[in-house]
C-alpha cells in the first residue's frame, strides 16, 4: 500500500437528493467513510471521501454511472493544541507546496486532530512533513482508525 | 464500385434530366389544377393557369405552399385522388403545431421506398446485407421508408423500430446486421451503449448506417463512425414530400443527392422568396413531380441549404444539398443573433465533449440568457472545483468565437441528459411561456 492516501471525488449536481442517493449506494458497497468534505459551486457539488475500501468503492461507483477521480492526498495528524496547523502550513510553504483545499476529519484520540491536505506536489509535501517530524497517515491508517 | 440502384436516373445527362422534369412537370401541374381545389384557388388568385407552365424554365410563376396550407387543408383539403384509391397515411410529429397528414396511393409508395432503395444502395447495400431499421415504425416516416427500401433492396430486413437498446445491440450482434438505419442520436447512444457492455466494433458486423430525421454535424458523424465502426450516410426527407430518400448521400460523403426524376428542388432568398442561384445558402423549395394522392408545388421546407452541381466523384449527376445548417425555425435569435443549435453541437465535439446536451433559452429582466448544459466524460472530472470551472469557461469561449455571444456552460453528470430512441430534444425555449 502506497504511503499516500488515495482519496475519492463524485461530481455531484448541485440538487435536493443527489448527496444521499451517492452515499446510500456507498453504504451498499459495506464499506464505511473515515473522511468526508464537499465542496460546492452553483451548480455542482464535489465529494470527497476516504474509505476503508477503496477499489471497491470506486468500482461500484463507475458502476453506477457516476464521474469518480481518485488523488493521492496526504494525511497527519496533529496534537490538538493551538498553533499545530499554522505550523504545517509554514513547513509546506517554505517548499513553495500550494494547497488546493484542506479539511479535518475524526482524529485517533480526542487529544489529536487529524486533516487531508491535497497538494500540488504530494512527493514535496509528503518529505517536507517527514523532514520536520509531523506525523503521517497511511490508507491503512485511515481506514483502521 | 460504385453501385446504383437506377444508374439510368441517377447518372444522366444534365440535359436529358431537364427533359424528363419538364415533361412531368407540366403533367403534374394540370394534374394538380385539375384535382385539388387548394391549388387551384392558390393558382388562380396569382392569374396562373396550367398552360403557362410549359417547362422547368417555367417554375417560379407558381405560388409557392407552407406548412401553413397544410395546416389549413387538414386533413383532406390537398389530397388529389379519392380516399379509395389511397393505401396509406403517415403524419408529422405535430411538434411545431398541427400535425399534418400525408397521403399515398400505391404508386407513391412505391416511389418512395424506391428512392430509399437507391440510398441503401449508395451506402453499400445488397441482397447479402442485413438491414436494421431502427427508425420508430408508425405514423413516423422513418421506419416505414427504410423498411420498404431494404426489402426493394432485397436485404434480410431486422423491423426493430426504436428503443429496448439492449435487443438492438444483441440483435445486432446475433443476426449480424451489417446496416443500421435510425435518428443520428439514437446512433450515438447505441454506439455508447455498446462500449459499457464491454463491446467494440471489432464484435459487429456494421459496416455502414442511413442516419436521418434530425439536423446532425460533421463532427457528431465522425464521432458516431468511430463509436460503431462504419461509415455514416445522412439522408433527407419530410413527411410532407413522402419521408426518408428525398435525397441520400453516397460515398463521397459530401452533400446528399436529390432525386430530381421525382422532386425539383430549387433554392429560394426566405425573405423576398428570390430563386438564388445554385451555390448561394437559401431555403430549399420542392415540387413533386411524380406523386398521385399529395402531390407538392413549391413547397417551402424552411430548411437552410446550398445546391450543387459539382461533378461527384461516385458518378452519380443528381444535384447535391448540402446538410441543412438548419431548419428556419430551429434558429434560435438569441439577443439578436441568429444561433443554430447544429453551431452549438459543431463546438463541443470539437473541444471533446460528448453529443449529449440541452440549450436552454429564456429572458430575464428583459435579457435573453443561454444556458448551455453537456455531459462530460468520466476523464474530464477533477476533484478541483477551479479545474471543472476553467473547463466551463474555456468552453464557453470557444462559444462566444463561434456563435458571438456568451452562453453558460455547466457541465452535469454523464448520462443525466434523457437519452433519445427517436429525434432529440435538445432546445427547451422558455421565452415563449412568457409571450
Amino acid at each position: 500500500m502506497s504511503k499516500n492516501v488515495r482519496q475519492i471525488s463524485v461530481f455531484l449536481e448541485n440538487r435536493p437528493r443527489t448527496l444521499a442517493e451517492a452515499l446510500k449506494l456507498v453504504k451498499g458497497f459495506g464499506v464505511n467513510i473515515r473522511a468526508l468534505s464537499l465542496a460546492d459551486t452553483k451548480d455542482f457539488g464535489i465529494l470527497r471521501i476516504i474509505v476503508n475500501d477503496t477499489d471497491k468503492t470506486v468500482d461500484g461507483l463507475k458502476a453506477a454511472g457516476y464521474a469518480v477521480t481518485v488523488t493521492e492526498v496526504v494525511a497527519i495528524t496533529t496534537p490538538d493544541a493551538p498553533g499545530q496547523l499554522s505550523r504545517v502550513l509554514d513547513i509546506l510553504g517554505a517548499k513553495d507546496v500550494n494547497i488546493e483545499y484542506l479539511y479535518a476529519f475524526n482524529g485517533k484520540s480526542d487529544r489529536s486532530v487529524s486533516f487531508v491536505i491535497r497538494v500540488d506536489d504530494v512527493e514535496n509535501a509528503s518529505s517536507a512533513l517527514s523532514e520536520q517530524g509531523v506525523i503521517q497517515l497511511t490508507e491503512n491508517d485511515v481506514a483502521t482508525m | 464500385m460504385e453501385r446504383y440502384w437506377n444508374k439510368e436516373i441517377e447518372c444522366a445527362s444534365r440535359e436529358e434530366m431537364k427533359k424528363l422534369q419538364s415533361e412531368r412537370l407540366v403533367a403534374q401541374v394540370r394534374y394538380v389544377y385539375d384535382n385539388v381545389k387548394y391549388y387551384r384557388d392558390l393558382m388562380d388568385a396569382k392569374g396562373v393557369k396550367p398552360g403557362d407552365i410549359r417547362g422547368l424554365e417555367d417554375l417560379c410563376k407558381l405560388p409557392f405552399l407552407s406548412k401553413a396550407d397544410l395546416r389549413e387543408g387538414y386533413p383532406y383539403g390537398l389530397l388529389a385522388r379519392p380516399l379509395n384509391e389511397c393505401v396509406r397515411i403517415h403524419s408529422t410529429s405535430g411538434t411545431t403545431g398541427r400535425r399534418v397528414v400525408a397521403f399515398y396511393t400505391q404508386h407513391d409508395v412505391d416511389m418512395w421506398e424506391d428512392c430509399c432503395a437507391r440510398a441503401i444502395t449508395a451506402a453499400g447495400g445488397t441482397p447479402d446485407d442485413v438491414c436494421q431499421v431502427a427508425y420508430g415504425y408508425g405514423l413516423f416516416t422513418g421506419g416505414a421508408g427504410l423498411h420498404g427500401g431494404s426489402h426493394k433492396v432485397g436485404c434480410l430486413t431486422l423491423p426493430m423500430s426504436s428503443g429496448n437498446t439492449e435487443r438492438q445491440i444483441q440483435f445486432m450482434r446475433d443476426l449480424g446486421a451489417t446496416i443500421l438505419c435510425c435518428t443520428p442520436s439514437y446512433a450515438a447512444y447505441l454506439g455508447e451503449s455498446l462500449h459499457e457492455m464491454g463491446l467494440t466494433p471489432a464484435d459487429i458486423k456494421l459496416k455502414a448506417g442511413i442516419f436521418g430525421a434530425e439536423p446532425w454535424t460533421e463532427e457528431m458523424r465522425r464521432s458516431i463512425e468511430k463509436s460503431l465502426g462504419i461509415k455514416a450516410y445522412d439522408i433527407y426527407g419530410l413527411t410532407e414530400t413522402s419521408g426518408p430518400g428525398v435525397a441520400f448521400e453516397c460515398s463521397a460523403q459530401k452533400g446528399m443527392h436529390i432525386n430530381e426524376d421525382n422532386f425539383i428542388p430549387e433554392i429560394i432568398n426566405p425573405e423576398t422568396g428570390e430563386p438564388l442561384p445554385d451555390g448561394e445558402v437559401g431555403e430549399l423549395v420542392f415540387t413533386s413531380i411524380t406523386k398521385e394522392a399529395f402531390p407538392l408545388l413549391r413547397y417551402r421546407t424552411r430548411d437552410l441549404c446550398v445546391l450543387s452541381r459539382e461533378k461527384c466523384s461516385c458518378g452519380r449527376t443528381l444535384v447535391k444539398m448540402s446538410k441543412p445548417k438548419g431548419r428556419s425555425d430551429d434558429m434560435l435569435i438569441i439577443r439578436g443573433v441568429n444561433v443554430f443549435p447544429s453551431q452549438i453541437e459543431t463546438v463541443l465535439i470539437a473541444n471533446g465533449y460528448s453529443p449529449n446536451y440541452l440549450i436552454e433559452v429564456d429572458r430575464v429582466n428583459n435579457t435573453d440568457t443561454l444556458d448551455i448544459s453537456v455531459e462530460m466524460k468520466p476523464d474530464q472530472f477533477s476533484d478541483k472545483v477551479r479545474d471543472m470551472q476553467l473547463q466551463e469557461k474555456s468552453l464557453a469561449s470557444a462559444m462566444k468565437t463561434m456563435l458571438g455571444i456568451n452562453p453558460k456552460m455547466h457541465l452535469v453528470a454523464p448520462k443525466s441528459i434523457t437519452r433519445s430512441e427517436g429525434k432529440a430534444v435538445r432546445v427547451i425555449d422558455r421565452r415563449k411561456l412568457h409571450d
